[in-house]
């Protein structure tokens, strides 16, 4: 019934029409086309509906994997909190935190005497520079003699030892090493500042060492006493600041005796507190398996085993008193302290023997006062603390987000400040953008607007093929070649007023922020390139009828037209560069430290560490489920937000600036 | 040809194109062309899809250079007696003097004010009183004045169809050239949109020569004053519009006009 209605319905249409020479085209009957849509299904399923769930669940595996991860992250980071402050409380209940009061401001009295001291041997060379050149050019001598002459030597005194002595033998040896000291004596260049006389008595005397005399030849004693001539000189022309600097070293000394004391206090402290908890954990976990065991017999022993390993809580309000009783002393100490380096300062010369010991010992009679004061300040504060103030999670997060130390396996304390690593990875990146920006969206434009078709054949695989290198060979790249290089180039002299210049590390910030913007490149240069593809031809028509130039045409229109793909282009090469791990750990130079930024612009070339960098060293050699560990999350959630945070921005520049499609 | 004997008026033409021939590489588009453009006239090309039209209107500013292999053969193209090919002639310097207006309204996605002001930014001009008044009087002209006088900082994308394509007349006017070329200009608007640049025409047309390629026969008839007649790349007939609708020479044009082929 179905089918004739069906074919009179169909073949009713092409007889109304012109086309009546031609059959019409023989179709089934519908009954059995209905019928047969039915017969194909897979396990009682539309085969139709069966594909679209196929690409709809490949499309949510995605989607399910990054949720999986985000939770994962979670899980073991979120722990890290309260870890860190339990840690953190013992730091505190133990007195550690007590000691680190006057132990960290004491820390700038190294810098001080360190500055002190080379300000010092800087002005004492100024004198006795020449005697040491010349004591030391003779010392060397010798011992190239006696390095040609070692054979020999050996020899003569293996024949000496001998029991009975054989007389020719031992002529035979000395004859020997007569004849080798001679030459080798004979062969030494003497340098210039030893007179003809000088270099003529050296040789003679280098030619008569022998292995019985221990005594130094006659010329090379009165090198050592013109030496220690002069040096006495030079010592007695800055005795100021000699004395001054013995005075600074030894002010530290009964202060910091009194410290050294309470740290091995305190840590004695904290190492008892933190077996107990150890001791105390194992013990509630016993507690725990014989609360759920059935078996009486199993029981009976795993609570015994509990009651056994109860151990005495360490009774931290006792212990602290040792400490905090010295409140006093401590305080005296330090006072004494500030005054005697003050005094020092005060009678620290004006002169020192060179410029740049001057500098220094400025430097340092600046310093001291703001030492002091710190110290005092840090002393005042002592006896406001106190060592059962209960440990806040917020001051917890604050000492992770704000902290500036990142301390591990330390024997003293661990402390996981995230701001080293952070402002580590900030510099790079924004190194590796300023240099990668200008790099790609110039070439970008070149190669779609000037380009002739064979350049861009040329061109854009070449740019895209670096993406395509392995980011550990980059870092060799940058280990040995581009760190010499840039050490190389900061040794030349007439660039030495840029900041920073000479440097002294060869692995640092700016290294890896070159190599990072190299990566960066093909990223930028794509997607800025595409950006300026799509800018609609109609523009370009319009400014040319107008009779702009080229150039006016590529920086009034196309460019403006393009500039939130050219933007988000360069948001994604930043979430690229904050994200790269591998050449960051090799090249950056991994110093665990705040750059210093007091050094102007130059702070490019020092080392630092990174976000990604700390992982990626650390995570491997750290017990699973310790703090370290867990800050080590924490520090891959904070680098998964900040990946996020860049990518929604990328969007979001990208859909605010996309002109009205007209 | 027609052509010759219809343009015997002085002054002389504005854009003269003679016996010209142009080539996309190897296959010719237009055949022996010879059209004179006279001052202060509407001139309307019509003809079927592909005659040529559009690609004679892209000759006059040299809009075709861009097309790489794409070339005058033979003959010259003068606008106001000078050779356009000569190699003293600066091309910006003639796409000042020849404007062009596009089929699909195309302003810069800038604000309604940088649009007009365009065109002088890039030939130098920086006062700001000359830019405020000339795009005063562009606008004015292109009878957007009183609409949009209090929105000239709003995003020129942000306007309707219509005055968007009123607004890119503004632009190429606000350089003062003496040709407006426009390339179906209305193919892509509403009726009411336009009526207004029909009507915006015959005005300019007061001050300017004004060429339109069309494809609407009436269009032509109502806002020109001469009209090209073009088929397959040749000039068939060139006539004062009133002439060559009501009383064609040629049996093609006439065949055309009728609608027996398209």
């Amino acid at each position: 019934m179905f089918s004739t209605a069906g074919f009179c319905l169909i073949s009713g249409a092409p007889d109304s029409r012109r086309m009546n020479s031609l059959p019409p085209p023989s179709r089934p009957p519908l009954r059995s086309v209905l019928l047969m849509s039915r017969k194909r299904t897979i396990l009682g399923l539309d085969p139709q509906k069966l594909i679209k769930y196929f690409f709809g669940s490949n499309a949510s595996v995605a989607i399910i994997v990054l949720v999986l991860i985000m939770v994962f992250l979670l899980r073991e980071g979120i722990d890290f909190l309260p870890t860190y402050q339990r840690e953190l409380q013992t730091y505190r209940r133990a007195g550690l935190e007590f000691c680190d009061i006057i132990d960290q401001p004491l820390q700038r009295n190294q810098a001080l005497s360190s500055s002190l001291r080379q300000a010092v041997s800087a002005s004492l060379e100024t004198l006795s520079k020449p005697a040491r050149d010349r004591r030391d050019a003779a010392f060397l001598l010798k011992r190239q003699v006696e390095d040609k002459t070692v054979q020999q030597r050996e020899s003569l005194t293996q024949a000496l030892e001998k029991t009975p002595p054989a007389p020719e033998q031992i002529e035979v040896f000395r004859r020997e090493l007569g004849e080798t000291s001679v030459a080798a004596a004979k062969a030494l260049v003497y340098p210039a500042f030893f007179s003809a006389a000088e270099s003529e008595q050296l040789q003679r005397e280098f030619a008569a060492l022998t292995p019985e005399v221990t005594d130094l030849p006659p010329l090379l004693q009165t090198l050592v006493a013109e030496f220690s001539a002069k040096d006495r000189e030079a010592r007695t022309k800055f005795a100021a600041l000699v004395q001054a600097q013995e005075e600074f070293e030894e002010a530290t000394e009964p202060l910091q005796e009194v410290v050294d004391e309470l740290k091995a206090k305190a840590l004695e402290t904290k190492e008892k507190a933190v077996e107990f908890e150890v001791l105390e954990t194992n013990r509630q976990r016993l507690l725990e398996a014989a609360a759920t065991e059935t078996d009486p017999k199993e029981k009976a022993s795993l609570t015994k085993e509990a009651e056994e390993s109860v151990s005495e809580a360490v009774n931290l309000k006792e212990s602290i008193k040792e400490i905090t009783g010295r409140t006093a002393e401590l305080r005296e100490q330090v006072e004494k302290y500030a005054v005697v380096i003050e005094k020092a300062a005060a009678v620290l010369p004006k002169e020192a023997g060179t410029g740049a010991a001057r500098k220094l010992v400025n430097e340092v009679r600046e310093g001291i006062p703001e030492h002091a004061r710190e110290m005092r300040a840090a002393a005042a504060t002592l006896e406001g603390w106190r060592w059962d103030k209960p440990v806040s999670i917020f001051s917890v997060i604050g000492a992770f987000f704000f902290g500036t130390q990142w301390i591990t396996n330390s024997s003293w304390q661990d402390f996981f400040g995230f701001v080293p690593l952070l402002s580590g990875s900030l510099v790079i990146a924004a190194i590796a953008i300023l240099i990668a920006t200008p790099v790609s969206v110039v070439a970008a434009i070149y190669t779609n607007q000037f380009a002739s078709e064979r350049e861009k054949e040329l061109i854009k695989p070449v740019i895209e093929f670096i993406q395509a290198i392995p980011s550990v060979v980059l870092g060799f790249i940058g280990i040995s070649l581009v760190g010499n290089l840039i050490k190389d180039v900061s040794e030349w002299g007439w660039l030495q007023w840029v900041p920073g210049f000479p440097i002294q590390e060869r692995l640092n910030m700016f290294n890896a922020g070159c190599l990072l913007a190299f990566m960066a490149v093909p990223t930028m240069f794509s997607l800025s390139e595409d950006a300026l593809n799509n800018v609609p031809r109609a523009y370009i028509d319009a400014s040319d009828a107008l009779g702009a130039t080229k150039l006016q045409t590529v920086f009034r229109v196309i460019v403006p037209a393009g500039i939130s793909g050219i933007l988000s282009a360069i948001l994604l090469g930043l979430g690229r560069v904050v994200g790269e791990t591998m050449v960051v750990l090799l090249v950056a130079g991994n110093r665990i430290a705040i750059p210093d930024f007091s050094a102007g612009p130059g702070v490019i070339f020092q080392p630092a560490h990174t976000l990604t960098g700390i992982i990626a060293q650390e995570l491997g050699e750290v017990s699973r489920g310790s703090s370290h560990w867990q800050a080590l999350f924490m520090v891959g959630i904070v680098l998964f937000a900040i990946s996020l945070l860049v990518n929604w921005c990328a969007r979001a520049v990208a859909r605010r600036f996309e002109p009205h499609k007209a | 040809m027609s052509a010759d004997s219809t343009a015997q008026s002085t002054p002389p033409p504005v854009v003269q194109v003679r016996d010209m021939d142009f080539c996309y590489g190897a296959s010719k588009a237009l055949f022996d062309i010879n059209l004179k453009v006279e001052y202060h006239r509407v001139t309307a090309l019509i003809g079927p899809s592909g005659c040529g039209k559009s690609t004679l209107l892209r000759c006059i500013n040299r809009m075709n250079d861009r097309v790489p292999s794409a070339r005058v053969t033979k003959g010259e193209v003068l606008v106001k007696g000078k050779n356009i090919h000569d190699a003293d002639v600066d091309l910006t310097q003639l796409r000042k003097q020849v404007g062009m207006v596009f089929q699909k309204s195309n302003p810069f996605p800038k604000s309604i004010y940088e649009n007009v002001a365009y065109g002088l930014r890039i030939h130098g001009e920086k006062n700001k009183s000359v830019l405020d008044e000339a795009v005063e009087r562009s606008l004015t002209h292109a009878a957007l004045w009183e609409e949009l006088k209090d929105r000239l900082q709003a995003n020129a994308l942000a306007l309707s169809g219509g005055q968007q394509q009123r607004l890119c007349i503004a632009r190429a006017i606000a350089t003062v050239p003496d040709v407006l070329l426009m390339d179906e200009p209305c193919s892509a608007l509403d009726p009411i949109s336009t009526l207004k640049i029909e009507e915006l025409m015959h005005q300019l047309a007061h001050e300017f020569t004004v060429v339109i390629v069309t494809h609407n026969m009436q269009q032509a008839v109502r806002v020109s004053d001469y009209t090209a007649f073009l088929h397959l790349g040749k000039l068939i007939e060139f006539a004062p519009t009133e002439e060559l609708f009501t009383n064609p020479r040629e049996k093609l044009t006439e065949a055309y006009l009728r609608g027996t082929f398209s």
